[in-house]
């Protein structure tokens, strides 16, 4: 089965408009296995029915699906385990050498999926800092991925990736088949809905800014609009993290990059200026 | 790398170490606790073992217990993979030594995850 | 009725098994789903596979599918061939684990929770004097029928 090409060129161009991320031609197979679900749902066949159909008769909240079906990833806990130690063992103590009185935080974790980042944060700051205050804003552009963050329950896969069995034990709690994480976590993370796009969320101004595995689906452009947004509710001196493939490196000059071990994380440069 | 996989079910032991060989691991399989404490009285050195938990003979509780008491085996990993899903139990079996504790049923990432979590895979080098 | 397995639905039971399929069969979600109510459910030689757990009270969960669905499950388990002979020994394996599996999750949602007992495979369903069913769901994976029942046994 072959998707239409204008079927494609129509989806791509609906999912550019609304979070800017790019379907490169080639990408077919994504629309199709992402939609085929919908178009299930809707009684249709085939994707290009439900497309046809989707074109005929506009409707916001099936554009929303479509967009959010093709823009939602897979996440795992601790995803990549690295920026969780750079977190507790380099960033907060750098923080408290500045602000000798330091004893809450903001963070800010933007593209935050089903919520398995943010209480990730949550988790290892609460482990190893557990006098610190910590305040987390978790956002998304989908309402859907949102709602399950809230509602912090998680299915046996979904406990199976990446979380330690020793923080499972710590922080989850058996409901029926899933597992719930505690009240104390869900306390600190609050889930908001927002477009990257857009003005940053409430919450801020931030301490420290999780936008990881989101930059790479812009193109240079978008880049640098989403990182002057970033800047502009990030603390003087507060940090940026931001997934293994991507930089502010040559897009914006806002930032100073600090190799820790393998990896990069960006500090404001504002701290020096001021 | 090397792996010793332990679970009775023959099933189980060959969809584990089909996923540690695409991980590039070498493995040894072993039908319970016993067989796999014989393999390690022998000689036989590994990096991890994945452990199911209901075995005859010996159990995977019993056989995390017997490797934790002694010294030089010190340097073996222990993953617990089986059905016993209740928070009681994982608590039980990390008390008892184990390192790492999955429920079946888990999707081969979710093994690598693990070894990524217990240093037992390279990370994605980040840029 | 008033045993332990009354907290476990059809709908957790149904969850539980897709997730298994999906992760250790399938490898993708979607093939194992509720049967369409008003189909016939024909099996023409049914084979079970069930697995008990002993604590204050014991109880079983049984899978029951025709015996080529069950040789189809073992090929896909163990990454045979499309039509490869199926030896009785992979066979009650196989099978027997995917009960193992199934059971183990769902003993996690008793209140008191027993030991799991080694699965077992016959042609011959077990015994169900004196036992009483909680539930059974049946499934179509990928369109063949496999009934998932609970029970309490003495």
């Amino acid at each position: 089965m072959t998707l239409a090409a204008d079927t494609f060129t129509f989806v791509a161009q609906l999912v550019h408009q609304r979070s800017a991320i790019r379907l490169e031609p080639g990408k077919e197979y994504l629309v199709e296995s992402r939609l085929m679900p919908l178009a299930r749902q809707a009684g249709l066949g085939g994707v290009d029915e439900y497309v046809r159909a989707l074109r005929q008769v506009p409707r916001t909240f099936e554009y929303e699906q479509v967009v959010e079906a093709l823009t939602t990833n897979e996440t795992s806990w601790f995803r990549d385990a690295t920026p969780f130690e750079i977190l507790t063992q380099h960033i907060v103590p750098e923080l408290g050498r500045d602000r000798p009185d330091l004893r809450s935080l903001r963070v800010w974790s933007a593209a935050c999926s089903t919520g398995q980042e943010p209480y990730s944060i949550a988790m290892a700051l609460h482990d190893d800092i557990p006098d610190l205050a910590v305040q987390i804003t978790a956002t998304d552009l989908s309402e859907g991925v949102l709602k399950r963050g809230r509602a912090g329950l998680y299915s046996q896969l979904e406990v199976n990736r990446g979380l330690p069995a020793a923080k499972l034990v710590e922080h989850f709690t058996r409901v029926g088949i899933e597992w719930e994480v505690s009240q104390r976590l869900r306390r600190a993370v609050t889930f908001s809905r927002h477009n990257l796009l857009h003005t940053p969320p409430a919450g801020g101004p931030f301490d420290i800014i999780f936008l990881r595995n989101v930059l790479i689906y812009f193109d240079l452009a978008t880049k640098r609009d989403v990182l002057r947004r970033v800047q502009s509710v990030v603390r003087p001196g507060g940090f940026l993290l931001l997934g293994g493939a991507e930089t502010t490196v040559g897009i914006d000059s806002g930032w100073e990059r600090i190799a820790v071990g393998r990896s990069s994380i960006y500090r404001h440069n504002a701290r020096r200026a001021s | 790398m090397r792996a010793l996989v332990i679970d009775d079910s023959r099933t189980m032991r060959r969809i584990i170490a089909r996923i540690f060989a695409n991980l590039g691991y070498e493995t040894m399989e072993a039908g319970n606790g016993r067989e796999a404490l014989d393999l390690l009285e022998a000689g036989e050195v590994f990096d991890v073992a994945t452990i199911d938990w209901n075995m005859p003979d010996m159990d995977g509780l019993a056989f995390v217990t017997a490797v934790r008491a002694r010294h030089d085996w010190r340097g073996l990993t222990l993953m617990m993979v089986t059905t016993e899903a209740e928070h009681g139990q994982i608590v039980r079996a990390l008390a008892a030594g184990a390192h790492e504790y999955m429920i079946k049923p888990f999707t081969p990432d979710a093994i690598g995850d693990k070894l990524a979590l217990l240093g037992l895979i390279p990370l994605e080098v980040t840029a | 009725m008033s045993g332990a397995l009354a907290i476990v639905n059809g709908d957790q039971i149904t969850a539980i098994t897709a997730e298994i399929f999906a992760a250790m069969v399938d490898g993708k979600p979607g093939l194992l789903v509720p049967w369409s109510v008003g189909d016939d459910v024909l099996m023409n030689d049914p084979l079970h596979a069930w697995v008990d757990m002993h604590a204050g009270i014991s109880n079983r969960v049984q899978l029951t599918t025709d015996a080529e669905t069950a040789h189809e499950l073992t090929r896909m388990l163990l990454a045979m061939t499309p039509g490869e002979e199926v030896g009785e020994e992979d066979l009650n394996d196989a099978y027997g684990e995917i009960a193992n599996v199934v059971g183990g999750n769902l003993k996690a949602l008793l209140p008191v929770q027993g030991q799991l007992m080694m699965p077992q495979v016959s042609r011959e369903a077990p015994s169900d004097e004196g036992a009483v069913q909680f539930d059974e769901v049946t499934l179509a994976w990928r369109g063949h029928p496999i009934i998932v029942s609970v029970w309490m046994i003495r």
